[in-house]
């Protein structure tokens, strides 16, 4: 069946006399009918990975394997793999049902009766039964969209692969057709790579997500997991909206020394540290607590910059009271909380939210406590 | 399922998409999988695409360049075959000993440079009017590039014409402007002068055409930027816009060089026959005239090598440039 | 105070000679020369074109006797010279349509398999650029550099035993002569339809070749299906540009077919010896029959203007 393994991928370029590393070592493996959602920086080699799985890139060194069967050397049309690309690539000359039955004429031994009545049910499918006769200049964006949809799973392909797909649509559509191809997927239970640079994608659409930055795979794992327990400072920095802040500290026996400010820690987060003495100190902004008094061990006194409200909560620039101007970390309160730029206000960052990683390696070495 | 493809074995492609070739073996040398290794991975199967064209410019271009430089090596002339086991450089010292072939190089050279240069001045003034937002724009561009269209042979006629000594255009328009009459093909001083006006006016409309995509290519910000910057037009053009031409002006002069050097067909047809005008020959017609009046085959061919490496001498440059921006 | 007239856009009228007021755009007196220079270079280019046809309507002493661009007054009137020059040319009208519009359908269809080849097909670039330099270089060979070889490698082909069957049928065996030209015309004319093509194809979406691909098509399906279905418009562009190009070329009819009293004479080379005899020169018999000569390719400049220009600009 369906399942996929990406095995020590790896991609070279060439570039003038030296070469590129574009894929690392990548190993994925993808079990039958799971969506995994690819994303990462533009340039981290998600899509270069993408297309190695289509066999549009070759491989430089590692093994795809599909069912099992190692499928470097298969040319793309041997593959059994469909792919929705960024700009729909639909065949401009032909129609809606051209564009959707082409797959099928080329790839199988179908009849032409077959054939017909695969891509009627698929345009059922897809709710464009009414465009059919139409050429993709007659349509709409989000109308060639889901052609483009319809036209990889009219073939029930393996795989599909899909490359920023939604990124040309504007953000209502984008919604709609998140959901849409959730629910589609769900329903055809095809394995699906699906590239983004869109976290609320990865967050919302995936089975699990796989991070990639400068062509090495940072983790592979659900959503929530990423978020709460990520693997390395990259994918905690990368992960969530406004993203995580940062202090570099120096572990001195039970306390962590910043710049500003010291942060005591308890023996159990201790334990996790061990020998590390240079660490970062994580925390999201939404675990960061205004407190009423600055009596607690890990209140703080702050400044607040700069308040960006957006209704449901306020976004504020915080910068320690001792600290220079500027360099300040961000929290988000609620959205009735009055807070303006100039108020002097205490915050909590309690310890069972705070992540800590290797200073140097990045590598998580204490995540937040989960409840429950 | 009825997919008639089978994931898991490569071997089978070139077999299985078109035939190219009885190749493959899973065990064993393949000479497909070879070539694809090294060439990348739809080299084989696309050569029957590209191979033949390529095969057929090969041979009748470049074989037939090499073939041609055999024969000037020989003393071949008449009729008959070239002897090739006998090769020199004969041919090229009796080239140098020719003062037809001196002055044929030297004309060549002068309806190269001064072709070139009139025809592109005249050609980005026509840009720069048609660009300047006017009315009837099409018309006007249709009519400066028609003669373009015409075969050299007809221009010939038409010049031939225009520049008649008792009743051509030129010297009516000339007389009435009080000065006198000009024989403008017999004078051996002259008509090459006469004969690169011609080519000027047949290919000037060649040269606008690819400025106007130049022109048509800088952003109007530029144009403003200079406006606001308190420019001139004739400023603004001299010092903004022309400069932006560099791509255009590299690729519109060597066309028209080679244009120049095939100007033969010009000259043979303004009087007729092999033997052009007193001043006017140059190497592509004594080339012709060497082969096929005086079927002088070796020399004409060491005559043509000459011409050859005058035009590998322009396009070779040429293309390295266009390589190098990574046009090719 | 010349800099404030300027730098506002031109809007400024008063008299400022050091802004040289007539090259402000929206300046009447500047539209005026600007006119003035477009229609000037109107009739530069036109009255040559426009001399030969008054002057192929003219009987001798009309040639002889009244301004060469002035059309011919009722006595000096004839159709005599069109009637003359459509006799001498009329067959090779025929001939040379029998080359070039093979020659030029074939190169045409060459070239674009030559440019998918090399565009669309997935082979390192590294040895794709001297491929593509040779295809590039072809364009701008002198043909002169390869003339005796071809006449040399006609020679040896027993084109003459292999067409027998035509001579069989009563055709006149000089039309090998038009059988080496079509080759000829398709070798020598390949570098520019593929050049063409090319720079088509690189504007062709790659992402539409790779989706074509992935469902399944084979290199060759893809053509059929994708990429010719698509070429539409640069088949036109190329089809006219070499339609005019083979059209008009004297050269290897020169070497090709030799002379203008060959059943087989294109009619560039018929046209290149007509009206020229010891006792002078018939001007407007030469002047009816470049008309003839250039009206198919005049016909398909008119009609297809738009993309004989772009034909030549790439």
């Amino acid at each position: 069946m369906g399942t996929l393994e990406l095995d020590g991928v790896t991609k070279v370029f060439p570039d003038g006399d030296g070469e590129i590393v574009a894929v690392d070592g990548v190993d994925i493996e993808m079990r039958d009918g799971e969506f995994l959602v690819v994303v990462g920086p533009s340039g981290c080699g998600k899509s270069t990975t993408l297309r190695m799985v289509a066999g549009l890139e070759t491989i430089s060194s590692g093994e795809i394997r599909l069912a099992g069967q190692r499928i470097n050397d298969v040319k793309p049309q041997h593959r059994d793999i469909a792919m929705v690309f960024q700009s729909y690539a639909l065949y401009p000359h032909m129609t809606v049902e051209g564009n959707m039955a082409f797959g099928l004429e080329e790839s199988t031994d179908l009849s032409d009766g077959e054939i017909e009545t695969r891509v009627a049910d698929a345009a059922e499918t897809m709710g464009i039964a009414e465009l059919l006769d139409r050429k993709p200049a007659d349509l709409s964006g989000g109308q060639r969209q889901r052609v483009a949809l319809g036209r990889a799973i009219v073939r029930d392909p393996e795989v599909f692969l899909m490359d920023e797909p939604l990124s040309n649509l504007d953000a209502k559509l984008r919604s709609e057709m998140r959901t849409e191809l959730q629910r589609l997927q769900d329903e055809l239970d095809v394995t699906t790579m699906y590239v983004t640079h869109d976290q609320t994608e990865a967050m919302t659409m995936g089975d699990r997500i796989a991070i990639l930055n400068a062509g090495e795979l940072q983790q592979v794992a659900t959503p929530l997991e990423c978020y709460h327990e990520p693997a390395n400072r990259f994918v905690a920095g990368f992960i969530g909206d406004p993203s995580m802040n940062f202090f570099p500290v120096e572990r001195d026996g039970e306390t962590l020394v910043g710049d500003v400010f010291d942060y005591s820690l308890s023996a159990s987060t201790l334990d996790d540290v061990g020998d590390v003495t240079d660490l970062t100190l994580g925390i999201r902004p939404e675990d960061i607590a205004l407190a009423g008094d600055s009596t607690g061990d890990h209140t703080f006194s702050t400044v607040v910059e700069v308040v960006e409200p957006m209704g449901d909560e306020n976004t504020v620039y915080l910068r320690f009271a001792d600290a220079p101007e500027g360099e300040t970390f961000i929290a988000t309160v609620g959205g009735l909380q009055q807070v303006s730029a100039g108020d002097e206000i205490t915050v909590e960052i309690p310890e069972e939210t705070v992540h800590l990683f290797d200073g140097t390696s990045g590598e998580a070495v204490h995540n937040r406590e989960i409840d429950e | 399922m009825t997919r008639n493809t089978d994931t898991g074995d490569d071997s089978g492609d070139a077999v299985a998409d078109g035939g190219v070739a009885e190749g493959g073996q899973r065990s064993g040398f393949s000479p497909i999988a070879a070539l694809n290794e090294r060439f990348g991975s739809d080299f084989v199967e696309s050569s029957q695409f590209w191979l033949p064209p390529f095969l057929l410019v090969g041979l009748f271009v470049y074989g037939a360049i090499i073939w041609n430089l055999l024969i000037s090596l020989t003393d071949f002339r008449g009729f008959g075959t070239p002897d090739y086991g006998d090769l020199d450089l004969q041919m090229y010292s009796r080239a140098l000993a020719d003062s037809g072939f001196i002055d044929a190089a030297i004309n060549t050279f002068i309806l190269l440079v001064g072709f070139t240069l009139v025809t592109l001045a005249l050609g980005l003034g026509l840009a720069i009017l048609i660009d300047r937002n006017i009315r009837f724009e099409n018309t006007f561009r249709t009519i400066y590039l028609l003669p373009m269209s015409l075969s050299f042979v007809v221009t010939a006629q038409f010049w031939a014409w225009m520049f008649n000594f008792n009743n051509g255009v030129i010297n009516i328009v000339i007389t009435s402007l009080g000065l006198g009459r000009v024989d403008w093909i017999g004078n051996p001083d002259i008509v090459l002068w006469a004969v690169m006006f011609a080519l000027m006016w047949q290919f000037a409309g060649y040269a606008m055409v690819v400025f106007l995509a130049g022109l048509r290519a800088i952003p109007n910000e530029h144009y403003e930027a200079a406006k606001v910057d308190g420019a001139s037009t004739v400023r603004m053009y001299w010092r903004v816009i022309i400069p932006q031409l560099k791509g255009s002006t590299i690729s519109a002069s060597v066309v028209l060089m080679v244009f120049a050097l095939k100007a033969f067909d010009f000259l043979y047809s303004l009087v007729g026959g092999y033997r052009p005008p007193n001043g006017a020959d140059i190497l592509a017609t004594k080339m012709v005239r060497e082969a096929y009046a005086n079927l002088n085959w070796a020399y004409a061919s060491a005559v043509a090598i000459t011409l050859f490496l005058m035009t590998l001498g322009i396009v070779g440059p040429y293309l390295y440039y266009q390589y190098n921006r990574g046009n090719l | 105070m010349s800099n404030d007239a300027r730098t506002d856009g031109g809007t400024v009228t008063e008299a400022d000679p050091g802004a040289s007021a007539g090259l402000l755009a929206g300046i009447d007196g500047y539209r005026v020369l600007l006119y003035l220079g477009l229609l000037g270079m109107l009739t530069f280019f036109l009255i040559p074109i426009e001399s030969g046809l008054v002057t192929s309507f003219k009987n001798p002493s009309g040639v002889s006797g009244s301004l060469p661009f002035a059309p011919p007054t009722g006595g000096t009137f004839t159709f005599e010279k069109w009637r003359a020059a459509f006799d001498a040319l009329g067959r090779g009208l025929i001939n040379s349509a029998l080359y070039a519009i093979p020659a030029t359908v074939i190169s045409a269809l060459l070239g674009s398999f030559a440019a998918y080849g090399i565009t669309q097909s997935d082979w390192k670039q590294k040895y794709k650029a001297p491929v593509l330099a040779l295809f590039v270089a072809g364009i701008f060979i002198p043909y002169q550099a390869v003339l005796v070889p071809l006449s040399q490698f006609w020679s040896m082909v027993p084109l003459q035993e292999w067409l027998g069957f035509l001579w069989a049928l009563g055709i006149n065996n000089d039309y090998a002569g038009v059988v080496e030209l079509v080759v000829t015309h398709v070798a020598y004319g390949l570098p520019i339809c593929t050049v063409l093509f090319r720079s088509y194809y690189k504007n062709m979406s790659e992402e539409m070749i790779e989706a074509a691909r992935l469902d399944g098509a084979s290199i060759r399906r893809i053509y059929r299906r994708i990429v010719l279905p698509l070429s539409g418009p640069m088949f036109a562009v190329v089809l006219i540009y070499q339609f005019t190009q083979i059209w008009n070329d004297l050269l290897f009819t020169l070497v090709l077919v030799q002379t203008e009293s060959s059943a087989a004479a294109p009619i560039v080379l018929i046209l290149a010896g007509l009206g020229t005899s010891l006792e002078g020169q018939d001007f407007a018999l030469r002047m009816a029959g470049a008309f003839i000569a250039a009206l198919p390719t005049l016909a398909v400049y008119i009609a297809f203007g738009e993309e004989f220009a772009e034909g030549v600009a790439t």
